[in-house]
């Protein structure tokens, strides 16, 4: 009767709400160049690599408030292939892969509810 | 004293794994990629089976999945008529390389700079990958979807294998077929040693070796089922194969007995491959999951752990999980 090899633990699955490839990871941080073009310089650029990452935080935060403004309103999407719909916005999804409408107006008819693809759209608009 | 083989499951996709590639050896160990129906390529480090990150972005089963040495740039073959190539360092999608139908495999040069694909189209595409805006070279010639195509001959030449039964040897320069080798089934399987110029290729029951220049015939063995894939050991002194029977077989390749085989998957074997330094062979499998197999049981490497019998039961075997059955992660 053979005795099974031992192993430390398991392979770690993905976690389940991240594509991974983490940014802290030896190789991420010898790897990527920063994207953030004022953090390769020296102690000089450190006060423009924080205004930098200032002016970053307010977009991001611009954006994520025109999410939330958007909520229930009606958004014209003009998608690929000269394609436009119609839809009422729900909400999108955490990584912005996909936004959840109701009413989607389509060429072929009325969707009740649909998944819209973000990496379909072109642009969107919406009046405020 | 021998020891049971304790594959190391690799759990996350959802669907059959179809394809797999490992990259060269890099600074930060080697990686693993598989491909899947679920539309979801995972990168995982090549030693333990740790996942690392998800490409995300493709709209059909993947196909086909490739790494280049660095593991620095992932190429992936899918359903949704596209090859997309990512860095596999951040996991982003690079290009996006639209085609006409399915896209069955993918694989750089050397170099890196140039990407072949291949597909239900029939046709064999050379992207230059400093110029993606760029028409690439096509070459045609099969009759049938083609199912596998490797650059050889320090990527002058190029080895496809396709549904009309067919592998077919081509002149990357002249886009001419430089030798065509016809079989009675479908090949399922290629795989190109540089280290010696070995084709192995598998078909119906049947695991082939060719020499790469010149397609003859080296030697070939027929396994107890259909199989599917077949990975020739980096030493060149055996080779696995997996298939139908959910088994994993190992052989010796100077004899061609067959040495051992492993149960484990729960469906069908569609790929395996030998990792860069031979420590451990990745099997992918209809039931969704990766297998990671020692090449030599019991040896320490990677999470196994080689222990004797007096330090199980000793204070020092915490931190070992000792499986005494079959392990479903």
């Amino acid at each position: 009767m053979k005795t099974p090899v031992s192993v430390l633990r398991l392979p770690r699955g993905p976690e389940p709400n991240s594509r991974g490839f983490d940014p802290n990871s030896p190789r991420y941080i010898a790897l990527c160049p920063t994207t953030i073009p004022a953090s390769q310089g020296n102690k000089a650029d450190s006060v423009n690599l924080e205004e930098e990452q200032q002016l970053r935080s307010e977009l991001r935060e611009c954006f994520l408030r025109s999410l939330i403004a958007m909520t229930d309103k009606q958004v014209q999407f003009n998608l690929y292939e000269k394609v436009q719909v119609q839809a009422k916005f729900g909400a999108s999804d955490i990584d912005v892969l996909n936004f959840q409408v109701s009413d989607l107006q389509t060429p072929l008819g009325v969707q009740k509810e649909a998944l819209l693809r973000c990496q379909d759209m072109i642009s969107y608009s919406f009046h405020l | 004293m021998a020891m049971r083989q304790t594959p190391l499951t690799c759990s996350g996709h959802t669907r059959p794994v179809v394809d797999l590639a490992f990259s060269g050896i890099t600074p930060y160990g080697y990686f693993l990629i598989s491909a899947c129906k679920d539309g979801k390529p995972m990168l995982r480090q090549g030693d333990t089976g740790d996942w690392i990150g998800t490409f995300l972005g493709h709209k059909g089963a993947v196909w086909g999945a490739t790494l280049n040495k660095e593991a620095t740039k992932a190429a992936t073959a899918a359903a949704d008529f596209s090859a997309k190539v990512w860095d596999a360092v951040t996991g982003d999608e690079v290009l996006t390389l639209a085609h006409k139908h399915i896209v069955k495999c993918v694989n750089f040069t050397q170099d890196s700079n140039c990407l072949l694909t291949g597909g239900n189209d029939k046709v064999l595409r050379i992207y230059d990958l400093s110029k993606p805006e760029a028409e690439p070279q096509e070459i045609s010639g099969h009759t049938s979807a083609i199912k596998k195509a490797l650059w050889c001959n320090d990527d002058q030449q190029i080895l496809s294998a396709a549904e009309d039964k067919t592998i077919r040897l081509w002149d990357r320069n002249t886009g001419e077929a430089v030798k065509t080798l016809s079989f009675e089934a479908s090949v399922s399987s290629m795989e190109y040693i540089p280290d010696g110029e070995i084709l192995v290729i598998t078909y119906g029951r049947t695991i082939a070796f060719y020499k790469a220049h010149t397609l003859d015939p080296i030697k070939t063995i027929d396994a107890p089922a259909s199989i599917h894939s077949a990975s020739l050991h980096p030493d060149k002194d055996f080779f696995v194969a997996g298939g139908d029977d959910f088994k994993l077989y190992k052989y010796d390749y100077s004899t061609k007995e067959e040495m051992e085989s492993y149960k484990g998957h729960f469906g069908p074997v569609h790929c395996v491959r030998f990792s860069p330094d031979g420590e451990l062979y990745a099997s992918g499998s209809e039931d969704g999951t990766l297998r990671l197999w020692q090449t030599a049981v019991g040896k320490t490497y990677g999470l196994w752990k080689c222990v004797l019998p007096e330090e199980l039961s000793s204070e020092n075997s915490d931190a070992l999980y000792c499986p005494a059955a079959e392990i479903k992660a």
